[in-house]
């Protein structure tokens, strides 16, 4: 099987940059998932999609706007009334998906080439964020598992949180490169690891 | 300026896109009314105060809303989903019609 | 005698000694010093020259308010130019330079300004700008030319040439609080505040905390001032809720309690630490906003008050209390108020005599009395300084008597003084809640205008909502931070203050008028004589004084100048303060660096979008050039090729053999859904519908308005699953008015859409042999024409990577699109390059695409412009009778259907040379007399097929006119020559190529 490129190739540099002398702020890292994919219900669908995510990916996603779920290298979050993001480890979760979503209940696409995952994590994670984002990136703004879209400037981004310190970020595929060169720009007064 | 977007919360600007008077009405699409058209396309009213106006959360949820806006102090006074705007408005023309 | 560094006190650190030089010369100072108090402890007073008069100047104030003491800060070849001195933390290696002077500061040529002054009066630009109305010098040519010299004679520091190389950041920030402002009302506000545990962030534009107590002398909780707010910040530092920021300046206040800031990250470093920024612009999402940013010193208005020595009292306290820096050794006071005494108290603990305090008022406060006693001064009570005497350092001050009625009276005494110490009362810092909304509200008794009622979420305290003192600015602050946080009031103890029991309320007396230049506004050097000269001229409204006289403009945001300004006005006018009113205050609040505000955003500024083939291309010496974001190749040139050759050589390849080009940038939108089809029919003009699974379609699309809007193939996927492509500019737009018309026009109808243009990774391989490449490497479907006729669809793999393969031209030749997963694009590219070997295939850029397209007349973006019309491209094939669409009752109008309208055409060059787009096309006649404007040619190249230079036209009239011989006009590139109008389709225009 050939191996998908990541469009980081050429910019993804592993070790430790920056100023790292007081210790590594940031970690980032491109999680590489099998599976993006993009579900979306038919008004009035919403509660049978969930149920569909919920036997394709084993995820309970709560109600509510953003609300979502993370578990085991399985992520799923809420991005738009009836629209939500998952993302998988394993390859084929578009078929899973699709298999489980009837015509009625919405549609399913599959984005597992059209974005970049990237993760940002460690203790600066939050405030190397907040130099990109207009995004209240607290804990109690923006729990665990949750998620939104946001923008900078030019690069739409759709974010979930993944831990306390950890934020996985899905990025258009083209911008992925420019995104990270500036992700790591932005870390280097915090000191970053790539790995 | 913030706009509340009703999926995502207070959100800046910058992450909105204008998309117009919200007041107007599109013609029905087989009309060939000119005069209907061109209200819809190019007449728009420029009060002073409350208006109402469509936004796009384009870097956001992707939704368009509906927000009353003051347009002289930019205060946003309601919001919500154009798609529920739109479907009450067509519910609320077709029970008129059907009276008359 | 000269200002000079006291014996002892001030909170700088003596064992640290910093080495910096000024203008060239090397000067040392202690950490904890400013630019200003280094430079003062060294004896220096003269500082700059003034704006337009270029006299001396010397330092005014102590912090941000400073209008004279301006410098250029010099790294390497940077020059940053217009910073207070009393800002600029000096660090080992500083280099500044004093402004506006030449050649030195000390002998100016400019300082001739000072005899024409007259000349150059209030309303000099707008006067000597007009210009004769008759006679060669008409206009305002000639002045236009003057301006230059003149600019250069006023003005402030000068911007250098070399690239700024330091770094920026920006920053986002939400909290609960936001207290504005350290001072001991700010401090209590933050420790109030972040007691009920919300997020709070205090932020105050000097290194320390602690804003008054620094200098203030006075004992709070039975501790020195100073040491108390150094408890209380520590304190603050340690709660974990808290965020305190040094050394920034709040100095925007926008809607929805959005404030921005200027953290000064390392102006005091001379290297910042890596990935350090110099500045970082924090964009702050406030709850509630306490407002704690205390209250400008106000200068007295008379002849003289701008000499060297001048400054006003609560400065030289400052220096004297915080700097351990003596502004002179015999000092004079000059006061309308209280404060100064403490001012005269403080000097003279320091080490200074007090000569004199000159005061206004014919009585003072016992307090005030006592002060006056400790510092060993005359008190002239009813006098008022008339005058001051000196070169570049005061020398002596003129007194006389001065009544309640502002008379002067008496013979002049002169009192000699190196330094004149000088109080016209407090203006509060009102400019955040000024800019939030509101209007600044007079005080007739503390002859100030205090903040205005809110009209956003922020709550004052301390001196900025008129406090009389440190006590009740404490109590203030407490109170505000509880209430900020939503909090009860607390009992907590009162904290006590050991201060003299002053009198807050100046005398209503600023300016003491005689003859000679009393400057209201140091930093624009606008006189008393100019604000009168201004309401004379009819320039009453505050507002346009503002703008005539340019007081209280710029930086300086009249901090000093403001109230003195009005009043002036408003009694030339003979109307109170608060009839003449006040300006709004605009941001910044003070100067903000351009590198902060554009953040990480520099160099490029916008961030690149790269194809998955992009690196390909690179590393195959592919000429980059950047369509919107996206980044695409121009011409793979051969080593001495030039473009033309290189596009000739690639478009002939693909006429005679095969070659292929990266497509990933098109616009791809997957449509799903049960109404799918159906909405294709309303936004497209043809029909959608009727398209069978497994085949594409060319489709256009209008704006409602009826002209033509975008074009591209849509892939019938499956019965409710569509992928439409868009042209790569406008894919974006296309998307949001596919969602608006969802969203807003036809909520009912059941249809997702998806961008997936970043999932899909395309090549479209073209020419005669494209599909021999195509059966030489795809596997799992046939490519035949039997199985992929023209705008068949077919699946199948190439090289173990699944491909979906459309069979559709561009090109005009046989050609297919391959898209596969943009993960597997360079591999499935690399897969077709080597399939294309044996067929000698060839990578294409966008001029050999452009000159491929031309060739056949097909049309782009340079044609769908925004003006044209489906008739006026002869796509009219294309507008369904069937069924209305967006833009099909609109596209019908007359104007519209005009005969007389400009209409696709093509333009053969007659006399073998290139065309340019741009160019118009004319009737006849010469370049500098051409014939009738018949339209414009919008795209061109050189022909390979025809062997000419030929290019697409907008024509009035189009197809009729072929034939006829018309010109290419280009006035700007100076071009013009013969061309014969053809049809758009040049080569193959029955299609037989691409059908084959």
């Amino acid at each position: 099987m050939v191996e998908p490129l990541s469009p980081l190739a050429p910019v993804w540099k592993p070790g430790s940059h920056g100023n790292f002398v007081d210790g590594v702020g940031v970690v980032l890292s491109e999680t590489r998932p099998g599976s993006i994919v993009e579900a979306a219900a038919w008004h009035g669908a919403e509660k049978k999609l969930m149920a569909a995510i919920r036997k394709a990916t084993g995820l309970s996603l709560p109600d509510g706007a953003g609300a979502g779920a993370y578990a085991d290298g399985r992520g799923a979050f809420g991005i738009a009334p009836g629209r939500f993001l998952l993302a998988d480890q394993a390859e084929g979760l578009a078929e899973r998906l699709s298999a489980a979503v009837a015509a009625d209940t919405g549609t399913v696409t599959d984005l597992s080439h059209g974005r970049t995952a990237i993760r940002v994590a460690g203790p600066k994670a939050e405030w190397l964020l907040s130099k990109f984002f207009a995004i209240d990136f607290a804990l109690p703004a923006f729990p665990v598992g949750s998620g939104l879209a946001t923008v900078h400037h030019d690069i739409f981004a759709q974010i979930q949180r993944t831990g306390e310190n950890a934020f996985d970020l899905y990025v258009f595929r083209s911008f992925a490169r420019s995104f990270w060169t500036m992700l790591g720009h932005g870390a280097e007064e915090a000191g970053y690891e790539v790995r | 300026m913030l706009i509340t977007c009703p999926y995502c919360g207070p959100r800046d600007l910058a992450e909105f896109t204008y998309q117009g008077d919200a007041n107007r009405v599109r013609p029905d699409p087989a009309s060939t009314d000119h005069e209907a058209w061109y209200d819809y396309v190019y007449q728009r009213a420029n009060p002073v105060g409350d208006h109402k106006e469509y936004w796009q959360h384009s870097g956001g949820c992707r939704s368009h809303i509906v927000v009353v806006r003051n347009t002289m102090t930019h205060a946003v006074g309601s919001v919500g989903f154009a798609r529920e705007h739109e479907e009450r408005k067509s519910a609320a023309r077709h029970k008129s019609g059907e009276k008359a | 005698m000269s200002p000079r560094r006291a014996a002892s006190g001030g909170r700088i650190d003596r064992a640290r000694t910093i080495r910096f030089t000024f203008d060239g010369q090397a000067y040392t100072g202690h950490a904890g010093d400013t630019l200003a108090s280094a430079l003062l402890a060294n004896g220096v007073t003269l500082f700059g020259r003034s704006f337009k008069y270029h006299r001396p100047r010397g330092v005014l104030t102590a912090g941000i308010d400073e209008p004279n003491a301006l410098v250029t800060i010099l790294a390497g070849d940077v020059r940053e130019p217009n910073i207070p001195a009393t800002m600029v933390e000096i660090y080992d290696g500083l280099s500044a330079v004093s402004q506006n002077r030449f050649p030195s500061l000390g002998f100016d040529i400019g300082a001739v300004n000072q005899l024409g002054g007259k000349l150059i009066s209030a309303g000099f630009y707008y006067k000597t700008f007009m210009g004769p109305v008759v006679g060669p010098l008409k206009g305002t040519r000639f002045w236009m030319f003057c301006e230059h010299f003149i600019r250069r004679a006023a003005g402030l520091g000068s911007a250098g040439h070399a690239a700024d190389n330091a770094r920026y950041g920006k920053m986002n920030a939400f909290c609960d609080v936001l207290v504005v402002g350290a001072g001991p009302a700010g401090l209590s506000a933050a420790k109030a505040a972040a007691a009920g545990g919300g997020r709070v962030v205090l932020a105050d534009l000097d290194a320390q905390m602690g804003g008054s107590t620094q200098w203030s002398g006075e004992t709070i909780d039975g501790k020195p001032a100073a040491e108390w707010a150094q408890a209380l910040a520590d304190e603050l530092a340690a709660t974990p809720n808290v965020r305190i920021l040094p050394r920034t300046t709040v100095w925007g206040y926008y809607d929805n309690n959005t404030l921005a800031a200027l953290e000064r990250v390392a102006d005091h470093k001379l290297t910042p630490a890596r990935g350090e920024p110099r500045h970082r612009h924090w964009i702050i999402r406030a709850g509630s906003v306490v407002l704690a940013t205390g209250a400008f010193e106000r200068p007295l208005v008379f002849r003289g008050n701008d000499r060297p020595g001048v400054m006003l009292a609560s400065a030289a306290e400052r220096y004297a209390n915080e700097f351990g820096v003596l502004p002179g050794e015999n000092i004079a006071v000059f006061t309308n108020n209280d404060s100064a005494y403490r001012a005269a108290a403080a000097l003279k603990q320091a080490g200074a005599s007090v000569a004199a305090i000159v005061d206004i008022r014919p009585d003072v406060s016992v307090a005030a009395r006592e002060l006056a006693a400790q510092a060993g001064a005359e008190l002239l009570l009813g006098y008022a300084v008339v005058g001051t005497e000196g070169g570049k350092g005061l020398s002596n001050i003129k007194v006389r008597r001065f009544d309640n009625a502002g008379t002067l009276s008496g013979e002049p005494r002169i009192i000699a003084a190196d330094c004149l110490a000088m109080s016209g009362g407090w203006s509060p810092v009102v400019h955040l809640a000024s800019q939030a909304g509101g209007k600044p509200v007079w005080d007739a008794e503390r002859q100030a205008f205090l903040p205005p009622s809110p009209t956003q979420n922020w709550i004052g305290a301390g001196a900025f909502a008129g406090a009389a003192d440190t006590e009740t600015a404490i109590a203030e602050g407490r109170k505000a931070g509880e209430k900020a946080a939503g909090e009860k009031a607390s009992r907590a103890k009162a904290v006590k203050v050991f201060a003299p029991a002053l009198d807050p309320n100046p005398a209503p007396y600023r300016e003491v008028r005689a003859d000679g230049k009393a400057f209201v506004d140091f930093q624009h050097d606008v006189t008393a004589e100019d604000v009168r000269l201004a309401r004379r001229e009819g320039f009453l409204s505050v507002e346009h004084l503002k703008r005539y006289t340019t007081l209280g403009m710029a930086t300086d945001q009249g901090k000093t100048s403001n109230v003195p300004g009005l009043a002036i006005m408003a009694e030339a006018r003979g109307l109170s303060i608060p009839e003449v009113g006040t300006t709004r205050f605009r941001p910044p609040f003070s100067a903000v660096s351009l590198g902060a505000l554009a953040g990480e955003r520099y160099g490029e500024l916008r961030p690149d979008r790269l194809t998955p083939m992009h690196d390909w291309h690179v590393e195959q010496g592919a000429r980059m050039y950047a369509a919107g974001l996206w980044f695409r190749p121009q011409i793979y040139g051969h080593p001495g090729e030039t473009v033309e050759q290189a596009y000739v050589r690639e478009a002939k390849a693909v006429r005679e053999g095969v070659g292929m080009v990266d497509v990933s940038t098109l616009g791809k939108i997957a449509v799903q859904g049960p109404d799918a089809a159906e909405f294709l029919d309303r936004v497209y003009t043809n029909m959608f519908s009727t398209l069978a699974v497994g085949k594409a379609r060319y489709g256009l699309m209008l704006r409602e308005d009826g002209i033509a809007y975008d074009d591209g193939t849509t892939w019938r996927l499956g019965e409710q699953e569509f992928l439409m492509t868009t042209t790569t500019a406008n894919a974006g737009k296309v998307m949001q008015q596919l969602e608006y018309y969802l969203d807003i026009v036809w909520p009912e109808l059941r249809v997702h859409l998806t961008s997936v243009t970043d999932q899909w990774a395309g090549a479209a391989i073209a020419g005669p042999k494209s599909r021999d490449v195509l059966a030489a490497c795809v596997t799992g479907t046939k490519v035949d024409n039997e199985a992929l006729p023209f705008m068949g669809i077919v699946h199948g793999e190439i090289d173990g990577v699944p491909v979906m393969i459309c069979r559709l031209s561009f090109s005009g030749e046989m050609a297919y699109e391959v898209y596969c997963g943009a993960g597997y694009g360079l591999h499935v590219w690399e897969a077709l390059m080597e399939a294309g070997e044996p067929f000698g295939i060839v990578p294409y850029g966008m001029e050999a695409l452009g000159t491929l397209r031309i060739e056949k007349g097909h049309v782009t973006g340079t044609e769908i412009d925004g003006r044209t019309t489906a008739r006026d491209l002869y796509l009219d094939w294309m507008l369904s009778k069937k069924k209305p669409f967006a833009g099909s009752a609109l596209m019908d109008r007359e104007g519209l259907l005009s005969p007389n309208r400009l209409k696709l055409a093509g333009v053969v060059s007659l006399d073998g040379r290139a065309l340019n787009g741009g160019a118009h096309v004319v009737t006849g006649g010469s370049l500098d007399e051409p014939g009738e404007d018949i339209g414009h040619i919008t795209a061109v190249c050189y022909s390979p097929a025809l062997g000419k230079y030929i290019g697409l036209a907008m024509v009035r009239g189009g197809k009729e006119r072929i034939g006829q011989r018309a010109y290419y006009c280009d006035p700007v590139r100076k071009r013009f020559g013969p061309v014969e109008i053809a049809s758009h389709h040049f080569y193959d225009p029955e299609g037989s190529r691409m059908h084959g």
